[in-house]
């Protein structure tokens, strides 16, 4: 029973290479061949997909991104620092301290910061926003992980599940939510007329930003620390009270150290979100309250790519900045605890009527108003609007949106158009991204050497905005590449997927790879010593196992694609290739009724996702 | 014979080994991860139609040895040879072995029947029929006929068990490589499945590479042992050799209980008075002192540690607790019971002789102060100094 092994280790089929054995076995020798061409590529498939998504990769995320690097240090031919230079030293860009790499002395800088009319600039006043939705997003998140943690109620499950939601909830739509209810004709002047009050007008001020971020983090916040919360061993608490300390104690010595990396991390994530927000500040503050994204965005407009380019990079810089800080303080700082036996819940009606038992189930009922004004107003506001017309409750609005508008001018938005692209585009980015998800899934699960570089590169389309991705494809892809002298352009729809496959194939991935990572080895050994080439035993063993995972990636995908704002809109201007995000935002300022429309539509499709999600792997989401 | 296996089963009795050719062999093999060594320059060969045991405590370098086999991990250093050719770079798929795992490892998602056919989608079933015929086949000869359409987690841990095995033996391999696949289930099924496995590794005449910490289990199954310790094999024999001639030390408390003495050789003497008990005569026989007490311990190799013995040596023997008499005068030793493990057939008395612990089997455990002895020929010298 000599075996061919170095026929098998060429890649070629070693079954049909022992003639003995076929001899021994009936089978054709049409068969055997049949067997060998399918080995072969069986064989070579894991590294062909590998090879095709890294191409990939660098085809529609580094080289654009690598291009708009270019385009801020390759002005006129010539490579220069000045763009970063101007910026830096712009007090517009950077506020007082700008005035310090242009030579002021540091005396007069520090005198001018501590006056009041001093200047934040465009980072700074970015940098502020953050601050303030990372405290409001903490301050809002808190209450709801201790409510999720240690009460019991009907719902609270779904209440649990429902923070997952925020991650798919196109930003634009929550704009309008916000619109329809903070803005002069929203729900809540409408409440305050009702009851006799004044009017006020909460839009465009600092105020209704940082509520819409809160909107965004707070769940995030809250579902973190809830996780954190509920792996807290009550033997530890129990332990700590037997020893002496107070209630008090107990939860500040044992509970709450195990809480404080959590709400940290929560509190990175949502400033490093909010620094680089673009679609809530646009719908929400306008031009006047710019934030650096915002700023590129206008930059863009304006074909000033070299200065957008440098704007962007700048604030890329910050943002992996912090997230590097944090990541180094995770790693020093993070117990990872199981709790046996997790902290009992308790009902949330109070079993007796004692100050202890009533005080903190006040606390949550003023929580509870102050959450429902923040998280369901704006959505049953939108929902409301979208149903309202003048003469009271209307389909109006849905029935434009169908409409094949004949009139107008071909540059407005047909709103028939937009749906239709945004399917479109949803279904064509996930048909790339689910793929690439998955083969990187596969990638990043398997030890070899240089795994965690390829985890790094594969990752970092999560950090870099959809801003510069979208500049990158109209600067590298759209307005084409000179290859052997012919002019290689990719059309807009094209580039717009590309995108959005981008944006999408990170959360196949964060879906995907913790199943993979889940699956007993032998499995796959089994598989293998059995006769299956590895990706027989990926695709018989492993993927069967983690469908679920595979298809809540592929809904979280969708989600993304659908409402993906900051690429489309800068690689959507000038074109018919307008999707229901950018349609909302051309929408909002004139025509509420349709952007709330379009706005409903999108919850339900998003919602859809959610559901899907949330059945098939909430859990395991690694976020 | 039946159509099951692809090979002779090996003729009869012991001889047969040696006539055997080498199916698989490890040359100078070491296997390092990072700083640690898990396999350290391991040779050993297998030979066709043998069941081969690695035997040892955990973290031994057993299971590195059996998954090197198996291509689930290449040596650091030199080579892993199939029928004399080297396997280095063949991945698993390539290297026409079976294996089963401590977990089974059956895939969760197909049933019972698909579990075992899986391997077939790679190969044409021996014997030349379907590929549900073998599988019929091959369920039958693990008894569970009429589990075909079962899912594998509704069977009980034995059922799972024998169905791994059907799933491995099913592209008819050349080798069957067991890891630890009955540490997972209780003592008694243990017993049975093992002899049961070791019926269809007859029926077949499969080399059958089997892994297990439990050196009773390796003594029940096998033809060879391998005791491994620290990544190498102390001592690669039959089980009855391994048991009543350990080469090491480690040998010989790792496999069964075992007394272990050292003292220095005072005399050699030669033994060749015919009337004598017959044991004894023709050998030489070393009289060790123990601390004050002399001991006679019979010298009945010419290699090892035995060969060459003179006095000054330093010598360390050693005596099964079952082979201790009470109140034997050869090589009497007087000591104090300190406890008796009652195991059913048999007591365990362990006994303090002047500060060391001695072990002793009895049926009816003696208590106080007791005289013990042993043969001269019943104690083996594991090492000398």
């Amino acid at each position: 029973m000599a075996r061919d092994f170095s026929d098998g280790a060429d890649g070629v089929d070693s079954g049909s290479g022992d003639s003995e054995e076929s001899t021994e076995t009936a089978s054709s020798p049409s068969r055997e061949r049949g067997r060998t061409v399918r080995n072969t590529v069986e064989r070579r498939a894991i590294v062909g997909f590998a090879v095709a998504t890294i191409a990939l990769l660098l085809g529609i995320f580094y080289y654009p991104v690598a291009t708009v690097f270019i385009d801020s240090v390759l002005v006129d031919g010539r490579w220069t620092g000045r763009v970063f230079a101007s910026i830096l030293r712009d007090p517009f860009y950077l506020g007082e301290p700008a005035r310090l790499l242009v030579g002021e002395p540091v005396g007069a800088v520090i005198e001018s910061i501590r006056s009041p009319d001093r200047r934040l600039g465009v980072i700074g006043f970015t940098a502020y926003q953050a601050a303030l939705s990372t405290v409001a997003s903490v301050a809002l998140g808190l209450p709801a992980a201790y409510l999720l943690a240690r009460y019991e109620f009907p719902g609270r499950r779904t209440l649990r599940s429902l923070t997952i939601l925020p991650f798919v909830l196109p930003s634009i739509m929550v704009g309008v939510g916000f619109v329809a209810t903070f803005g002069r004709n929203g729900t809540l002047n409408a409440v305050l007329g009702a009851l006799g009050l004044g009017q006020v007008n909460l839009l465009f001020t600092l105020e209704a930003v940082v509520i819409a971020h809160a909107f965004y983090n707070a769940p995030l916040v809250a579902r973190v620390t809830t996780a954190a919360w509920e792996s807290v061993d009550a033997s530890a608490v129990e332990t700590a009270r037997s020893l002496g300390a107070s209630p008090f104690r107990a939860f500040r010595d044992v509970v709450a150290p195990q809480l404080y990396p959590s709400v940290l991390m929560g509190a990175a994530l949502t400033f490093v979100f909010t620094f680089s927000t673009f679609p809530i500040v646009l719908a929400l503050g306008g031009f006047q309250l710019a934030t650096v994204e915002v700023f590129v965005y206008r930059l863009i407009r304006d074909l000033e790519y070299a200065e957008a380019a440098a704007l962007a990079l700048i604030e890329l810089g910050i943002s992996l900045g912090l997230l590097y800080a944090y990541l180094r303080y995770e790693a020093k700082h993070t117990v990872r605890s199981r709790g046996i036996r997790p902290l009992p819940r308790r009902p949330l009606t109070p079993p007796s009527f004692s100050v202890r038992e009533l005080l903190p189930r006040l606390g949550l009922t003023v929580y509870a108003v102050v959450a429902l004004a923040v998280f369901v107003a704006p959505i049953a506001s939108m929902i409301l609007a979208s149903l309202s017309g003048p003469e009271g409750l209307t389909l109006a609005n849905y029935r434009f949106l169908v409409d094949r508008q004949t009139t107008g001018a071909s540059f407005q938005v047909q709103p028939w158009d937009a749906v239709r692209n945004s399917l479109l585009f949803g279904v064509a980015s996930l048909a790339v991204a689910l793929p690439m998800g998955v083969v990187v899934a596969v990638l990043t699960t398997r030890d070899y050497r240089g795994r965690k570089l390829i985890d790094a590169v594969a990752m970092a389309p999560l950090a870099v905005s959809g801003i510069v991705v979208g500049l990158g494809l109209l600067r590298g892809l759209v307005f084409g590449v000179e290859v052997g002298g012919s002019r290689i352009a990719v059309g807009g729809g094209l580039a717009i997927i590309a995108a959005h496959a981008v944006a999408g194939y990170p959360f196949v991935v964060r879906t995907v790879a913790p199943g993979l990572e889940g699956i007993d080895h032998t499995l796959v050994e089994s598989a293998r010593a059995l006769g299956a080439p590895r990706a027989r035993a990926l695709v018989d063993i492993e993927l069967p196992l983690v469908w679920p995972a595979v298809i809540a990636g592929a809904a979280f995908a969708f989600a993304i694609s659908i409402g993906e704002f900051s690429a489309t809109i800068v690689l959507a201007s000038g074109t018919n290739q307008f999707t229901m995000p950018i349609a909302i935002e051309r929408f909002i300022g004139r025509r509420l009724g349709p952007a709330t429309a379009m706005g409903v539509v999108l919850l339900v499709v998003t919602s859809a996702s959610f559901l899907l999600i949330d059945r098939l792997g909430g859990d395991d989401v690694g976020f | 014979m039946t159509t099951l296996g692809s090979k002779e089963p090996p003729p009869d009795g012991a001889d047969s080994d040696h006539a055997a050719p080498t199916a698989v062999e490890l040359a100078g093999v070491t296997r390092r991860y990072g700083e640690t060594t898990a396999v350290d320059d391991l040779s050993l060969s297998v030979r066709e139609g043998e069941f081969f045991t690695l035997v040892g405590p955990s973290g031994c370098g057993k299971t590195t040895t059996l998954r090197l086999i198996a291509g689930f991990e290449e040596p650091t250093q030199g080579e892993v040879r199939f029928n004399g050719e080297s396997v280095t770079g063949v991945p698993p798929e390539d290297r026409d072995v079976g294996v089963v795992f401590q977990n089974y490892a059956l895939f969760p998602h197909m049933t019972v029947g698909e579990n075992v056919a899986y391997g077939l989608s790679f190969t044409d079933p021996p014997g030349g029929g379907s590929d549900e015929e073998r599988v019929r086949e091959l369920l039958e000869l693990v008894a569970l006929g009429d589990m075909m359409d079962r899912d594998p987690d509704t069977l009980s841990g034995g059922q799972q068990q024998r169905v791994a095995m059907a799933r491995a033996l099913a592209p008819g391999p050349d080798v069957l490589l067991l890891d630890e696949p009955m540490s997972a289930l209780d003592a008694k099924l243990r017993e049975r499945l093992r002899v049961q496995v070791r019926e269809i590794q007859q029926e077949l005449g499969i080399t059958t590479i089997y892994v297990t910490h439990d050196q009773e289990e390796a003594l029940a199954v096998s033809d060879r042992v391998a005791v491994m310790r620290d990544g190498t094999p102390e001592q690669v024999a039959p089980p009855r050799t391994i048991y009543r001639e350990p080469a090491t030390e480690f040998v010989a408390t790792f496999v069964g209980d075992n007394n272990v003495l050292s003292g220095e050789v005072t005399a050699v003497r030669s033994t060749d008075r015919v009337d004598d008990s017959s044991d004894e005569s023709g050998r030489s026989i070393a009289d060790v002192t123990v601390d004050s007490t002399t001991l006679s311990v019979a010298l009945d190799g010419d290699s090892g540690p035995e060969a060459a013995v003179s006095a000054g040596d330093r010598l360390t023997f050693c005596v099964r607790p079952e082979r201790l008499t009470l109140g034997a005068d050869r090589n009497a030793l007087t000591a104090t019971v300190t406890s008796a493990e009652f195991l059913g057939e048999t007591t365990r008395v362990h006994l303090d002789w002047e500060g060391r612990e001695l072990l002793l089997r009895a049926e009816d455990p003696p208590t106080g102060t007791v005289t013990v002895g042993f043969d001269p020929a019943d104690a083996h010298t594991v090492d000398r100094q």
